[in-house]
């Protein structure tokens, strides 16, 4: 089982460190509450053992190395000088067995095909409005919503393409959705990126472990493109529309452009004439069929939506309207991950597919209730509370961790405008193990699948583990000091707990 | 099919990439010469390194602060970090048509020269540190024509690096041999060997005149030897098989044009009277004049041309 593994005479072997653990509050990837590994774990426990922490330290610096290398980097923009920095990852991989991966698939892919329905539902007759199970106001004055959409034919009803749902696991290890991310989900390189540089880190572990590929991850996006194109377009033109060299996920639309085999446009690049959308090629005008796009909806056409925006193609959504060009993920697909919206999930779940839904939300009080505003105003002290138009951390407020005064000002803000506010329990985020200064410790972590939705929906058998590097962060995001690590999710009959 | 705002970049790349193993070159030689003594190949080096006519870099002190600033100064145009940092910026660009082999090559490159202790590096082992960067420069171009095909993307990048290198080559000529008034002509060895030395043209050139230089026969080895790689002549002729296959089959009288202007200085310089050798400075300015208006053509008919003409098709 174990595979043999080089070691230092001379060093002492250091095993994974389980006192780190003692007391742990939250579930462990890894560890069980007594100190042993997992039975997935077993092996790459014991292959980790095998190796003394400088040689760990060692096998971290050269996939730094090589991630800097290839330019999987983000760009920090100081004074008068922009430096780049990569994306900090954790060497250690996450193993998830397939009896629990199964239940993902099935869960977000149920939750996928209900969203859809939804959009086609809210974008057409409106019914589940009109059966009062969603209020309209909360749809109709969502800043997500789309009027512009009403009425357009899209593909297959196929709104949402791409979805990067965040799943969590709770106290117990089982899993829920945060938050269903239907807009433009990035992540997905670090995903394909990680696989490689686990491959070349633990050869010997990875080659045993029986763990399902990730990397066809390019293909299945293109087949999911080409799928939404016309038949009458045998051989449809796929293009990724990208903001540009400074966008922080540049590095992303290049490598899935570079891997799908697909041109990487910029809006510059596109030109709309006749309701028709081209590219300037070096001979000529190309006509363009599917816009896989990374611009978010209010830049990508300066006559419908942001005027000032120079990032997407004057005329594009006309084009799209008039069904000559597909846009993907279609416009408009943020109100069905609203904040707010979020809490009727399961009701959407119901409505539509007649189905309890798979994975559970985290609970969630909608203030615009003032049953539930008083609830939540009189435990301010143990919810987050979350503004619904804003995502990255801002408008926020962690009750466990805010001050008495801090707490009053923001059930002021509560008051005076409830519907723009939910609350959540605080949760304690589950950890994985993870390599930091030379020891292993435990750190919080959230998990990422990746889910396509063309002709059929097929869930990428991978994910992104993002990681809060701090000790007892519960922050994940790059931009606040998370990284990420490999996710391995094993095939069936292999070791599981 | 390719994005013109990609050929663009991948020109670009072309021509930065040139430039700067040209200017470490200079650099190197600069040193040397000043290890020799030998004022004159001191100033031909400087003056050829000052990509404007003004001559920004014609002040500094020492050889070698002129050197450090050929090579590392930011604000310089034609430093070669500014031009490795602008040929990374156009990969970066066009990273989804360059093979990671390629790219990986330019951002090593680039790495290299932008790293914190870059300076000290320089300073500790100059000729080593200029050898490690034309030998990387090397690599990249290895990398380029073993790695990527050799279709359209390919065919713009080597454009770009021949047209820099013909312009180059013209502008070191120029600032030796073009119409020296009052100057004495440059017939020391040590210095005919500096200017071979610069174009990377010593030993191929020794192989075909042994060791006895001449200004006559330098020049006429660097203007019009057809296998030598950085010959004037060897470079235009690139230029002209790359734009023929550029323009295809089906040539519009638009689409050819500088295929039609390469194929001019081409001919000129094939069918060139050695006694023009004597007195260059015509010819050099024709080829400096020449290079800038396929460059335009290029960019007119690849990349800028107007839209209404190519709607109507």
């Amino acid at each position: 089982m174990t595979p043999p593994m080089r070691q230092d005479a001379d060093k002492a072997p250091s095993p994974p460190r389980a006192p780190f653990y003692a007391g742990q509050p939250s579930y462990d990837d890894m560890f069980q509450s007594d100190g042993s590994p997992r039975a997935h774990y077993a092996a790459l426990h014991a292959g980790m053992a095998a190796l003394t922490g400088a040689e760990l330290a060692d096998r971290q610096r050269t996939l730094e190395q090589s991630f800097l290398l290839q330019g999987i980097t983000f760009t920090v923009y100081g004074a008068g000088d922009a430096t780049e920095r990569i994306i900090p990852t954790d060497l250690i991989p996450r193993i998830i067995p397939a009896s629990e991966w199964a239940k993902i698939e099935a869960g977000l892919t149920q939750r996928l095909r209900a969203l859809n329905c939804f959009l086609a539902d809210i974008y057409g007759d409106q019914k589940i409005i009109a059966d009062k199970l969603v209020p309209r106001d909360l749809i109709l004055g969502a800043a997500s919503y789309r009027r512009e959409m009403q009425g357009v034919y899209v593909p297959r009803n196929a709104y949402v393409n791409v979805s990067g749902a965040d799943l969590i696991r709770g106290e117990g290890g089982q899993f829920f959705v945060l938050e269903d991310n239907l807009r433009v989900p990035s992540g997905v390189s670090y995903m394909l990126a990680n696989r490689d540089a686990a491959k070349r880190t633990f050869p010997e572990i990875f080659r045993n472990a029986g763990v399902r590929p990730v990397e066809r991850y390019p293909d299945l996006l293109l087949a999911t493109l080409n799928s939404l194109a016309p038949e009458w377009r045998p051989d449809p033109q796929v293009v990724v529309l990208t903001p540009g060299i400074y966008n922080s996920a540049y590095f992303e639309h290049a490598y899935l452009a570079r891997l799908m085999g697909v041109p990487l446009v910029e809006g510059r690049d596109l030109v709309v004439h006749n309701n028709m959308v081209h590219m300037r090629s070096t001979s000529g005008l190309r006509q363009v069929d599917v816009i896989y796009r990374r611009v978010d909806d209010d830049f990508i056409d300066p006559l419908t939506f942001r005027r000032e925006s120079g990032l997407g193609a004057a005329g594009l959504f006309n084009a799209y309207r008039a069904g000559n060009v597909v846009i993907a993920n279609a416009p408009g697909t943020g109100v069905a991950d609203d904040k707010a919206v979020y809490a009727y999930v399961p009701t959407i779940i119901h409505y539509y597919l007649g189905e309890d839904p798979l994975i559970p939300n985290v609970k969630t009080f909608l203030c615009r209730e003032p049953a539930q505003l008083d609830h939540v105003l009189a435990n301010l002290d143990k919810l987050v509370v979350k503004a619904v138009g804003e995502s990255g951390g801002y408008g926020m407020l962690i009750g466990p961790h805010a001050t008495a005064a801090e707490r009053s000002v923001f059930a002021d803000r509560l008051r005076a405008d409830p519907s723009n506010y939910i609350a959540q329990p605080t949760i304690q985020l589950s950890t994985a193990p993870c390599l930091v200064d030379g020891e292993i410790e435990p750190r919080h972590v959230d998990l990422r699948p990746f889910v396509l939705c063309g002709q059929d929906i097929a869930v990428a058998p991978g994910a992104l583990t993002r990681v809060a590097l701090r000790r007892g962060s519960l922050v994940v995001n790059s931009s606040q000091g998370g990284g990420s690590k490999d996710t391995w999710v094993l095939a069936q009959g292999q070791a599981s707990s | 099919m390719m994005l013109a705002r990609v050929a663009d970049s991948l020109y670009w790349i072309g021509r930065y990439v040139e430039r700067a193993e040209h200017h470490s070159r200079l650099a190197d030689v600069l040193l040397t010469a000043t290890l020799d003594q030998n004022d004159t190949a001191v100033t031909v080096a400087r003056r050829a390194a000052s990509m404007d006519e003004a001559g920004t870099l014609a002040a500094p002190d020492t050889p070698f602060s002129a050197a450090h600033g050929l090579l590392l100064d930011r604000v310089h145009q034609a430093s070669v970090i500014a031009s490795l940092s602008r040929a990374r910026e156009n990969a970066r660009q066009v990273r989804d048509q360059i093979t990671s082999e390629t790219w990986e090559r330019l951002n090593l490159l680039y790495l290299r020269v932008t790293a914190p202790g870059t300076a000290r590096a320089f300073e500790r082992g100059r000729g080593a540190f200029l050898h490690g960067i034309i030998s990387d420069i090397h690599l990249f171009k290895g990398a380029v024509d073993a790695t990527m095909s050799h279709g359209q993307g390919w065919r713009f990048l080597m454009l770009g690096i021949y047209l820099e290198r013909a312009q180059l080559i013209a502008r070191l000529l120029n600032v030796c041999f073009g119409d020296p008034v009052g100057e004495p002509p440059l017939d020391d060895p040590m210095t005919q060997m500096s200017i071979l030395r610069m174009a990377c043209a010593l030993e191929p050139y020794l192989r075909v005149y042994t060791a006895e230089i001449e200004s006559r026969h330098l020049l006429e080895f660097l203007l019009f030897d057809e296998e030598f790689p950085r010959s004037i002549r060897f470079s235009t002729q690139r230029i002209l098989d790359h734009l023929t296959c550029l323009a295809g089959p089906a040539t519009t009288a638009d689409r050819s044009r500088p295929q039609r202007l390469a194929a001019r200085l081409s001919g000129r310089l094939e069918f060139a009277d050695m006694e023009e050798t004597l007195r260059p400075g015509a010819l050099l300015s024709l080829v400096a004049r020449e290079c800038a208006s396929i460059h335009e053509a290029i960019h007119e008919t690849f990349v800028r041309y107007p839209l209404e003409q190519r709607l109507a098709v």
